[in-house]
């Protein structure tokens, strides 16, 4: 009650409420509903066979757990491995060009399309793989199963959890540890009760993040996973485009949502018991950061380092698969790859780079904009809002884009064939990434700096822009940094919604693949790189002349 | 920190700007056409442009494998973006017409076409024919002293375990033909038929969703054999892989390529010219001069030496359609619970 007489009161709260409200209904729930519809009508009627047929097929039923299984192994060890990296970066008082290094190599996995490890793996492992064979002299090694999917998706989504950790770990004020530490607490003691406890809304972060990451991914599993161990979305995907079969596929896909919506009530119900303010407003004395004893800096950076040149073996074997005739079978130089990719594949390209170009901005207002509602402001239905947001994330991407394709086929809301559509799907399912990064930063940044912009007389519009802009602008460019890269590198969804008139380079390449024309996947797949590697430094660039308090490095671009 | 207005205005116009240069896709001229091709992009290109060339229509295309493009046709039913559905598997096809997706057109050469290369009724007519074949790792069959596989059972050896790679039949037509083949060659015997596949499952490391999905692994030695359409394992050989091409004595089957107009086509007659050139000597004597290995399906179009040399001798016969189309559902079904599942 109380929050609608205060939403009623200030006009612009109301405004933006309805306005996310209304894209949220067209570009979540519309088409999610309009797939629904489709799942559990047969001819008209109301029908619960889809559903049933599905269910009690027992190997449809180990997909699932095995999905379970995989999100969670995966949303552990990423987490761990990011934690590793954040701690590293963030509080081992390590000197910039090191932070640099760890964070150019975390950026690799992310700035690629996922598949392209999964196809440096099968290089590398099974029975004649560089590595296994070549290296190891392994016989009868066998590359697909749990052990290759779990290595190849942490490796990818690992950089989420760095992303979101570390700001956190470099938001806490050294004070804090400084203050047990000088009451007689030893540096691991401070480590273990108030450092850890403090990261724990990071934690939670990382994990949800990454375990819907691995639920939603199709493309790993397809390649690494093998026969033994199917996982949901892929089975959601080869039951639409195999056999053909939309309501089948949708009903294994929603099967998904149930653990990914438990994940994220859970990790609700963790992080808003307790208050994590550690930036007020009163600044306190500089002090340097003592979290990690001087010895043990460098086994860290060790430990670091080493996942590095494991994440530079993969991409320098892309690498070379594009400037040679045929990996495996003719070593020559070539430019060829190139030669084709900006004859053919310039189409691509250029359509590429407009849709991210477009999608970025939109994707980070959209994101601030809907996080900071929910995590400052009451209103009517804001929780509800939050999870409608994370909807077309949690889903895997051929749910998204198939429902799409339902939804906007038709007049009076046609978008099929053009890029509006491509556009809006990335910033929809993109966003939840800046949306967390913006609420747990917020959650981080004491109420009362706002309450007293408010309370000088300024609107709730003026406050938001001159008070919390500035300090979420790291969530803020976290989500242009990911709608971007995404936008670069997904496939899932949109290579349903590429068309005759706008076509993207993941799908170039994935069609590439199929085709047998590796050289011209991989040398596609160095241009995403390089492409996005040169976006993130014009951005970093350009953030520099805005200098915000730890906000405005390199790295911060993803952080939040 | 400063939050500049004026460059917040600018950026947004700047994009308002990239929008309107961006969208909507410019409107069609004349004489354009629209397709969705399913042959790989590097056969579709040069085929689609010689077409452009000798009528002056302009053809816009993606290419899809053929899953993905059925399931965007059934998609996009109501108001169908593209005219014509170019190459691919016959059977992709077979499901299209259930889904009352394609209008019947016969091009002037239909009368020549024999009837396994078209539909009664014009739904589809075939423009080349791709046989399946088994494809080896030249250097695994040394290793292992095994000749050739010229035989199915060759493949039952316990040599090949856990080294063959072979397509998916929930998304592969390979697959799908390789399964009605194993059935030919056993004559229909179903019971038969399962246990051989039942066997065999035993010695496949990966079954892909892909036809061609298995050749690099074998070309790589990854994989020691797996059976292939013909375009993909010369393709595989044709990239410097040392692979070894062969047929088992007991017969293999084959699988036509189609074209198809769709409902509701928004260029018609474009359409009409593409199908009839496609289904013509016009179209099919260029897959020589474009090193594209399929067999031609017009009769007055001779198969290139070189194809014709390693066809030689071998035993294929065409999948009966009428059966393949009544049973292929609930085979596939089988397969997919006794072959790729089985329950232990």
């Amino acid at each position: 009650m109380r929050g609608r007489r205060r939403a009623a009161r200030d006009p612009a709260l109301l405004a933006a409420v309805v306005v996310v409200w209304a894209l949220l209904a067209l570009f979540i729930v519309y088409p999610l509903g309009r797939l629904v519809v489709r799942t559990f009508t047969d001819g008209g009627h109301l029908t619960l066979g889809n559903v049933l047929a599905i269910l009690g097929d027992p190997h449809h039923r180990q997909a699932f757990w095995n999905s379970l299984l995989l999100g969670a192994l995966v949303g552990i060890c990423g987490t761990a491995l990011g934690f590793l990296f954040a701690l590293t970066a963030a509080r081992a008082n390590l000197s910039r060009g090191w932070v640099t290094l760890l964070d150019a190599a975390t950026l690799l996995p992310l700035v690629s399309p996922p598949f392209t490890t999964a196809i440096a793996m099968i290089f590398s492992f099974g029975p004649r793989g560089l590595i296994t064979y070549g290296l190891l002299g392994l016989k009868g090694v066998t590359v697909y199963g749990l052990a290759s999917t779990l290595f190849s998706e942490t490796l990818t989504y690992f950089p989420i959890a760095y992303l979101t950790l570390k700001p956190i770990l470099a938001g806490i004020d050294p004070n804090v540890e400084d203050m047990a530490q000088s009451l007689g607490a030893s540096r691991w003691r401070v480590f273990r009760t108030v450092t850890l406890p403090l990261a724990v809304p990071g934690f939670a972060n990382a994990f949800l993040l990454l375990f819907t990451a691995s639920l939603a991914d199709f493309a790993t599993p397809l390649i690494l996973a093998g026969n033994s161990f199917p996982v949901l979305p892929t089975q959601a995907y080869l039951q639409i485009t195999g056999l053909f079969d939309l309501g089948g596929g949708a009903v294994l896909s929603f099967l998904l949502l149930v653990p990914a919506l438990a994940v994220y009530l859970l990790q609700r119900y963790w992080v808003s018991r307790r208050s994590y303010v550690t930036v007020t407003g009163k600044v306190g004395a500089q002090t340097t950061v003592k979290t990690v004893a001087p010895w043990l800096r460098w086994p860290l950076l060790g430990g670091c380092l080493a996942v590095a040149v494991a994440i530079l073996y993969f991409y320098a074997l892309l690498f070379y698969a594009s400037i040679v005739v045929a990996l495996g079978a003719n070593h020559a130089w070539t430019w060829r790859h190139y030669q084709v990719i900006f004859t053919d594949g310039l189409k691509a390209i250029g359509d590429t780079l407009i849709i991210a170009g477009v999608g970025m901005p939109l994707g980070g207002c959209y994101a601030i904009l809907l996080g900071y509602l929910v995590a400052r402001k009451a209103f009517p239905g804001r929780h509800l809002m939050e999870m409608v947001s994370m909807l077309n994330y949690a889903l895997p991407g051929t749910i998204v884009g198939i429902a799409y394709l339902v939804a906007f086929n038709d007049p009076p809301l046609a978008l099929t064939g053009g890029a509006l559509i491509i556009v809006a799907c990335y910033v929809f399912r993109y966003s939840p990434t800046g949306i967390r990064a913006t609420v747990a930063l917020l959650q981080q940044i004491d109420p009362s700096i706002e309450e007293a912009s408010a309370g000088l007389g300024a609107r709730s519009a003026t406050t938001f822009r001159r008070i919390t802009v500035p300090l979420i602008v790291p969530a803020f460019f976290a989500a242009l940094g990911v709608v971007f890269i995404r936008s670069m590198t997904a496939i899932s969804a949109t290579i349903f919604l590429v068309s005759i008139g706008w076509t993207l380079i993941t799908v170039r390449i994935l069609e590439n693949m199929t085709e047998l024309a590796l050289g011209p996947a991989a040398a596609f797949s160095v241009l995403v790189v390089v492409v996005v590697f040169a976006v993130i430094a014009l951005i970093s660039l350009g953030l520099r002349r805005w200098r915000v308090p730890g906000a405005a490095d390199f790295s911060s671009i993803f952080g939040g | 920190m400063r939050l500049d207005r004026r460059s917040y205005a600018g950026t947004l116009l700047l994009l308002l700007l990239a929008l309107a240069l961006g969208w909507p896709p410019p409107p069609a001229m004349a004489q354009t056409l629209n397709a969705y091709s399913i042959w790989p992009e590097n056969w579709a290109r040069p085929m689609l442009q010689e077409f452009e060339k000798a009528t002056g229509i302009k053809v816009n295309f993606v290419r899809f494998s053929s899953g993905e493009a059925l399931a965007r046709l059934i998609a996009e039913k109501g108001n169908p973006r593209v005219d014509v559905l170019f190459g691919g598997p016959v059977e992709t096809f077979a499901a299209g017409i259930k889904e009352g997706i394609f209008q019947s057109y016969k091009p002037a050469s239909f009368g020549a076409l024999p009837a396994r290369f078209k539909h009664a009724d014009g739904q589809w007519v075939a423009i080349a024919d791709d046989p399946l074949v088994f494809m080896s790792n030249t250097k695994f069959l040394t290793e292992h002293t095994l000749k050739p596989p010229a035989s199915w059972e060759d493949l039952l050896h316990p040599a090949y375990k856990n080294m063959l790679q072979m397509a998916d039949a929930r998304t592969s037509g390979t697959a799908v033909t390789r399964i009605f083949s194993i059935l030919e060659v056993n004559g229909r015997d179903e019971g038969k038929a399962f246990d051989y596949m039942k066997k065999k499952r035993r010695n496949v490391q990966l079954y892909t969703k892909s036809g061609g999905g298995g050749t690099l692994p074998v070309g790589l030695g990854q994989a020691g054999a797996g059976i292939f359409f013909i375009v993909d394992a010369l393709d595989t050989k044709a990239k410097g892989y040392d692979v070894t091409i062969s047929f088992p004595r007991e017969g293999i089957g084959t699988s036509a390529e189609a074209i198809a107009l769709l409902n509701g086509a928004k260029n018609p007659e474009a359409g009409k010219k593409l199908i009839d050139w496609a289904a013509s000597p016009a179209m099919q004597s260029l897959y020589a001069k474009y090193k594209i290995n399929f067999v031609p399906a017009h009769p007055e179009v001779p198969v290139e030496a070189s194809l014709a040399e390693v066809l030689k001798g071998a035993r294929i016969f065409p999948i009966d359609d009428g059966y393949a189309g009544a049973n292929r559902k609930r085979l596939v079904e089988r397969w997919i619970n006794e072959v790729l599942n089985p329950k232990e």
